[in-house]
Formats: C-alpha cells, structure tokens, sequence
C-alpha cells in the first residue's frame, strides 16, 4: 500500500528527522520505501538513502509498505513527517 | 635547518613547544589475496564481529560524550550509529565479501560507494561524507586488529597533529602531557577548539593540506596567540613556547598584597566549559552567554531544557557564583525561530533586552523562570544580569517580568529562588545612571567591547575605525570609573567582563578603578591571578588616578610599561 505525505518538520529529511524516520522505519517488519517527487522509491532504513533524497519542507514523499504490518507501519511513518521538529519526544 | 611557519586559525591564547606523534585514522591494507584463496563465510562472519565491536565503542563514546560535553554533541554519535546499521551500506560491503574480498577489502569498497553518493548531495551532506569516512576508519582498524593511538597515554610533551579531531578524541586530552595540537580542517568554533579553549590547550586548527607534510618525532610550536604552527623551531622560538604555559595554577581565591579580595572567574558560551573553568582555577562564572542554548536550531529550548543546562553550571561552582546573561541577540547574530527585521544599524538597534521587553517577551519569560527554578535547584549561587540596558524604565519592566513570573511559579507550586540581579553596563547610558540602577540591582558587569564601541562611537568590525576602539582610551577608564563609583555608592558590586579584563597587562589597573570581579576566558585566568597577589592596592589606586588624568591612549600605554 502507499500513501503520499507533506513534510512538515523545518529541517526537511535532513538531520534528526532523516533519522527519526530510519529509527522508525527499523521497529517495522514490512519492506518500506521513500520517494520524492519522480524518483525511484529507495529503502527507509537507509540513513544514507534517506539523506541523499535532500527533501525539503513542503514537499511531498511517497511512502510504500508492503508487508504484515503495513499500514501500522505507513502510519508511524507518516506522524513523524507530519510532526515539528520541536515536538519530538526525546 | 631553519623554522617553517604554517599558517592556521589560533584557538587558545597558548603556546607549547613539544614532538610531533601523528593521530592517523587511516588505515593501509594491502593487496588483496585471489578470490579462490578467501573463505566468504569466514568474511561475512569477521565483518558481523566488527559491527558489533564498532556498535559497542561507538555507544560508550557516545555515553562518555554526554555525561562530559553535552546531549548536542553526543548526538554525533547517534547519526554514526545509523549509518553503521544502514541496510544500503552493509548489503554493498556483503555484496564484495560474495565477490571474493576480505572484509577489510569489502568494507573499503562498501563505502566507497557511500561516501561518494553523499558528495554528490552537496551541501549539508558533504559533511556526512566525513562521518562516513570516520566510521569506515573505525571499522577497518577493527578488523584489521590495528592498535589505536591512546590519547589520554600520550607521552609528556606531545604535540599531537591530525587531519581532524572529533570531540571524543579531544575531550580525552590531558593537558598536563599534551603540549598542544593541530589539526589541518576545523575553525574556531569546531568542537576540537571549543574543547581545547576550556581545557587550556594550545591549539591551532585549520592548517590545512601543507600540515599533513609535517614529519613524525619532528620538534614544533604550536602558537595559539599567532595561529601558526613553526616545524624545527629555533632556540628563541623555542623558549618563548616553553615559558607561555610555565604559570601556576590556583583554584583557591586570591587577594592582592595588602589583603584586598578580588574576585577571578571565568566567561562561559557553553556547558562544555565548565570543567575547564574549574580547572583554571575560577571562583565563579562572571559570564555565561546564554545564545548558544538558542542557537543552530529551528525551535527554542523548552524551560525544562534551560533549567538543566542551568543547575549543571551552578553545581559546578557549588562555592561561587554563576552570572547568567539572560537571551543577548539581536541583528548581528540570527536565529531561526526569532523574527529579526533586518536593521539599518544593528549595533543600534533592538539588541539584548530591547528584544526581551519586545518581540521575544515569551523568549524572556520562559528564561526567567528556567533561571528562578535553577537557583532553587543548583549548587552555587546564581546571578541574572540584563544585557544592553540603557534606562531606567528598561530595569523596572524587567524586574516587573520577574515578579510576574515569580507569582506564575507560586500558582504552579513550582520552587523558586531569587537570584542576584544585575545589568551589563554596555551603553554609556547605562554608565551616566548608574547611581539610580545601583539603587534597584544588586551588581553590574562591565561589557567592554561594546562599552568601548559606543563610548568611542567606533565600530568593532571596522578595521578603518580600529584604531580608536581601544578600551585603554582615557575617555573608556573615565567611563569605567565612573560606573564603579556608581556601583559603590548603591552598595552595588561591579565586575567586568570584557576582553579587557583577561589582559595580564592591565590586572593593576582595574584593582585600582576599584573593581570586586574579573571575568575573562580560562586560559587567562591563571596569569591574572598571578597577578593579583603582587599588587598593592594604594599603589594601584594611585595607577589608576594617573592613568585617568592620562589625555591620550599613548600617555596610558606609557604608564602601564613603567
């Protein structure tokens, strides 16, 4: 399943966010994956492929689930994105 | 053979003379067997170890960092962490070990691959190139079993030289052995210099390519003061080298000849250096900049945040005093979450407190009550000074604030304690009614570079104007003394904390302008004390009487080298 998702926190994917979505990606069991714009989808469990994608705030990812676990997993995926930065729990 | 000078950003007002051992993270390996020869299995199974071992190090760095510098720096760490678990990564290097490498080999090759995909990011993830680059170092010396260099064993009188050094390779510095360091990338505000500032070290960073041509067991200064490192130094060199650090350290508080206690502490921008204040032998904290809690991030820290950065200063002087200056930003120092309209001027603009009672009124209040609720909590005995006060009105609004605030924290059923409180004396506003702000504040601390700047209507960042932005004018001493004396009659205590106030050269005069505090960057402290205990403080007074009738800057230089 997919769903496509705005980024809100100000930092775009870079720093904490990229890893809190890796950290997030990695309590999951289904395959997950992260698109921008017209990009090929790459893992979200890899900081380093997250990095790389350089998303900003205001743009929109295509988040991809497919496993056991999906929609748990797209769900967490998508608060993270959707949450500021300063909102993290730590 | 003569000296070479290499020039370099100077971090520390030290210099240290000692042989070179180089911090080398790279790792050579050697031509790789034939494929046929190498057991994959074997391989993947001495790459699993080395994960696990490098997940084990990196997590007690990790700890250690935190518990001695700070969360914000430890977080370094926590990005290491998720690269070395990074699925895109290890599969790459798995991938070469099937191919028929060594894991060694493989995890060269792995990230390889990696490293240069963030090059190509550009911008913010260059710098995640250099992480990958420490870690795949870091993996490569574990599975080569390679010894790592001990840097809290370094033999006495090593001058350290490395490409970079990351903030758990400094903070293992022990400046009793380690004559200096330097580093060929990094600037001032690197961690390596932030951390060599607090532990007194002298140190000089971003050198560049031509330190890496410097021979290992080579002699060498490392000059902070000058931001140069001098290979083959020759005798004179040398020396000077030598005696810039022979100084004693004194943690007890000092007095000068004839029994006058005078009060030495240090200037603070970070929790980080806290131990190294103590270490240099300060009674108390005269300053801590409060900005970098604010800066380099996109929201500001909750009070929760503040209150805990707050007690570990004052547990740290839990016999001295620690002045917090409340939020000091304005157009010359931005951050992201503060709307700051561009200004025309804004060295005279909506600085310091004008911002506090305006637009970061919520800044202010959460401060506030972070600072009553620390002083409640912590050790030693806190101070809340104003920066950028020009009148009387700006006092009384804040010491409204305060008692708003102080009747919030009575409805939360929160513990509080009243601070000290005081004001920079940075304006000459500020110095021409001191009399009636000593009557409504406990203290005032002298901010000379910009008491200096708009006594003399000299900008500090116009070399044009150097000249006249000088704190040892006459007119700036009269300023000075003036808001002493002011101090004085409201049973005020005064101290300073500007630049000024770490120079050795003008310990006597100060003393004799009557000031009860000196508050300067650590290094110096131990100089400024030295001095202190030589003066006699009705020969001082005398000093300064001369030096204030002085007409020109000249005429009070002359002084000052008889």
């Amino acid at each position: 399943m997919e769903r496509t998702v705005t980024i809100v926190p100000e930092a775009g994917l870079h720093a904490r966010p990229a890893s809190k979505l890796v950290e997030t990606a990695n309590e999951f069991e289904s395959e997950l994956q992260i698109a921008a714009g017209g990009e090929e989808p790459v893992d979200a469990r890899s900081m380093l492929a997250v990095s790389s994608m350089a998303a900003e705030q205001g743009e929109d990812v295509r988040l991809i689930a497919d496993g056991p676990d999906a929609e748990a997993a797209l769900d967490a995926l998508e608060e993270v994105l959707t949450t500021p930065e300063d909102e993290y729990d730590e | 053979m003569s000296e070479r000078r290499l020039e370099g950003t100077g971090v520390t007002p030290l210099s240290g003379v000692g042989t070179v051992i180089w911090y080398d993270q790279e790792v050579d390996l050697p031509e790789p067997p034939a494929p046929d020869e190498v057991d994959p299995d074997a391989e993947h199974d001495r790459f699993e170890t080395a994960l696990d071992a490098a997940r084990e190090e990196l997590q007690a760095e990790r700890d250690r960092t935190a518990e001695e510098v700070g969360e914000d720096e430890a977080a370094i760490f926590d990005a290491h962490l998720q690269f070395l678990d990074d699925p895109q990564i290890t599969g790459a290097v798995e991938d070469a070990i099937d191919e028929g490498l060594p894991a060694e080999h493989a995890v060269r090759e792995g990230f390889e691959g990696a490293i240069e995909q963030m090059e190509a990011a550009g911008g913010r993830m260059a710098e995640r190139a250099d992480d990958l680059r420490d870690i795949r170092d870091r993996l490569l010396r574990i599975v080569t079993d390679s010894e790592r260099l001990d840097l809290s064993e370094l033999p006495e009188g090593t001058v350290l030289l490395a490409e970079m050094l990351t903030p758990s390779d400094t903070a293992q510095l022990d400046p009793e052995r380690v004559a200096g360091f330097a580093t060929a990338k990094g600037g001032r505000t690197s961690h390596a210099a932030i951390f060599a500032r607090s532990i007194g070290i002298p140190a000089v960073v971003g050198v560049g390519e031509q330190l890496l041509e410097i021979e290992a067991d080579a002699e060498i200064v490392v000059d902070g003061e000058a931001g140069e490192v001098v290979v083959d130094p020759d005798e004179a060199t040398r020396e000077r080298a030598a005696e810039s650090r022979d100084v004693e350290i004194r943690t007890e508080r000092v007095a000068t000849a004839d029994g006058e206690p005078v009060e030495v502490a240090a200037n603070i921008g970070t929790a980080a250096e806290l131990e190294g204040a103590v270490a240099q032998g300060a009674d108390a904290v005269g300053l801590f900049r409060t900005e970098f809690l604010f800066l380099d991030r996109a929201t500001p820290p909750d009070e929760d945040e503040q209150l805990e950065t707050y007690v570990e200063a004052l547990d740290a002087f839990p016999e001295g005093r620690v002045v917090v200056r409340t939020l000091d930003i304005g157009g010359d120092k931005p951050i992201p979450y503060v709307d700051a309209e561009e200004e025309e001027n804004p060295f005279l603009g909506t600085r310091g407190i004008r911002r506090s009672l305006g637009p970061d009124a919520e800044l202010f209040r959460t401060q506030l009550r972070a600072l009553l609720r620390a002083g409640a909590e912590g050790d030693g005995e806190l101070a809340v000074m104003f920066p950028m006060v020009a009148t009387v009105k700006e006092v009384d609004r804040s010491l409204a604030v305060i008692e708003d605030v102080r009747a919030e924290l009575d409805e939360d059923g929160l513990a509080y304690e009243m601070p000290e409180l005081g004001v920079m004396v940075e304006t000459p506003a500020a110095v021409f009614m001191g009399e009636q702000l000593a009557e409504r504040l406990d203290f005032f601390s002298i901010g000379t570079n910009d008491l200096t700047q708009y006594v003399m209507a000299a900008s500090r960042q116009n070399e044009a104007v150097a000249h006249l932005h000088n704190p040892r004018d006459p007119a700036v001493l009269r300023a000075i003394d003036r808001a002493v004396d002011a101090a004085h009659a409201g049973d005020a205590w005064i101290g300073m904390c500007g630049e000024m106030a770490g120079d050795p050269e003008l310990t006597e005069l100060l003393v004799g302008l009557g000031l009860d505090e000196l508050s300067m960057s650590a290094v110096t402290i131990p100089d400024v004390k030295a001095n202190v205990v030589e003066i006699d403080t009705a020969e001082a007074r005398e000093f300064a009487e001369q030096a204030l009738a002085s007409e020109t800057k000249a005429q009070v230089n002359e002084r000052l080298e008889e």
